[in-house]
């Protein structure tokens, strides 16, 4: 696109607006050290070179002007101290927990604590360890060795409850058939005396009556 | 190759102690107590494989090279990738004689036995008295052979009551595997 004349005419005046901001900055440069103002100038002189605008000359008579007082910048700086800059810590030096975050185990290892293996090398060392490790085992098969002793006493002591409650229902079962058979013993004792003399009045009627058959011929 | 860390000798030593008693000391303290500092014996890691040792023996090994090192000493057995420790049948030979449980299995379930299977209540010839269930044994021929090593499936107060069919214990290991698993047994891979 073709840069139109009047819109070249209206981007010139700009650059003394330029200026005009540059002006207004230079006391905040002066601010700083005697070393920093003049490492300022050198990078503006380089700055302004590289522009090579048209504004770049009224800008230089300003600075020239301004550095005459170099007795009030050695004051200023003994009139702000506190806003020296405050030490960042970085978050590992805080050792703050981090929020939200998974840290696998074994990954995040305890502070002051060595790294790396511990090996175990020398006799008494390793006897602890067994020593340990026997008592424990010992332990665990004591207290398996109790339970299944109880297990097995507990087990003895049902056997031994259904054993006696099958001889009770057993004994009861021939307390039945005994009674029952006694009380069969007695109806047929009655009979036997009953019958002799019933027989002897019955029996020429019984044989009389009998039971009527019916046959066919 | 390099000695165990604690953790590593805890579980090493918890495993060997399912099969043996207070005589375990023995493996690392020898009676025959001898004064000199190589005599003694160690375990070495090497390629997640524990063996066991003299010291003079683990100290000549360092001379060989990591790769060119194959084997060393008595292999007990292996960390597997979980941290556990698994015994191997070559451990036989230094767990048989501090047994703390034995069982003895009869002529005829020998051969059951060494070919891969659990040990049956009709092949038990004899058994230490008071062994708790799910305790580790260690399996003999009736002429007192060390044959292997498993885990009894019932205490023996339960064991008496079994039938004759019924598993009495689990094999875990047995010195058929020497030819079964001949091709695995010693390789480091």
């Amino acid at each position: 696109m073709p840069v139109s004349p009047k819109f070249a005419s209206t981007a010139i005046p700009s650059g003394p607006n330029l200026n005009l901001g540059r002006e207004r900055m230079a006391p905040t440069r002066t601010v700083r050290s005697k070393f920093a103002a003049s490492k300022s100038e050198k990078s503006n002189g380089s700055k302004k070179s590289s522009l090579g605008s048209s504004g770049i000359k009224k800008s230089k008579p300003s600075k020239g002007a301004k550095a005459p007082p170099p007795k009030q910048q050695k004051t200023r700086p003994t009139a702000r101290p506190t806003k020296r800059k405050r030490r960042v810590y970085t978050e590992k030096e805080l050792g703050l927990p981090k929020l939200n975050t998974i840290t696998p185990v074994g990954v995040d290892l305890p502070k002051g604590k060595k790294k790396g293996k511990i090996f175990v090398d020398d006799q008494e060392s390793m006897m602890t360890i067994l020593a340990i490790v026997n008592a424990n085992k010992e332990g665990q098969i004591e207290s398996k060795m109790m339970k299944s002793r109880q297990m097995e006493e507990i087990r003895e002591a049902r056997r031994k409850e259904a054993e006696v409650r099958q001889e009770q229902r057993h004994s009861k079962l021939e307390e039945r058939k005994d009674s029952i058979r006694r009380k069969r013993n007695m109806k047929t004792e009655k009979n036997v005396t009953s019958e002799p003399l019933e027989n002897k009045e019955r029996r020429p009627q019984a044989s009389k009556s009998g039971k009527k058959r019916v046959s066919f011929a | 190759m390099r000695a165990l860390t604690e953790e590593e000798t805890q579980t090493l030593f918890s495993k060997l102690a399912n099969y043996t008693g207070r005589s375990l000391n023995n493996l690392i303290q020898p009676p025959s107590d001898s004064s000199k500092e190589g005599e003694r014996y160690v375990f070495r890691l090497h390629d997640s494989r524990v063996y066991y040792m003299k010291l003079s023996i683990a100290n000549l090994a360092t001379s060989i090279s990591r790769e060119n090192l194959l084997s060393l000493g008595t292999c007990l057995g292996k960390f597997t990738k979980t941290g556990k420790f698994r015994l191997h049948i070559t451990a036989l030979d230094i767990i048989a004689p501090h047994a703390r449980y034995k069982v003895w299995i009869k002529p005829n379930g020998e051969m059951p036995f060494l070919y891969g299977g659990n040990i049956v209540k009709a092949h038990i010839g004899r058994w230490s008295e008071d062994c708790p269930e799910h305790q580790g044994v260690v399996v003999f021929s009736m002429d007192d052979k060390p044959l292997g090593f498993g885990v009894t499936a019932r205490s023996t107060a339960e064991t008496r009551r079994l039938d004759p069919t019924s598993i009495t214990v689990f094999r875990q290991a047995d010195v058929g595997e020497y030819l079964r698993e001949e091709d695995t047994l010693f390789t480091t891979t």
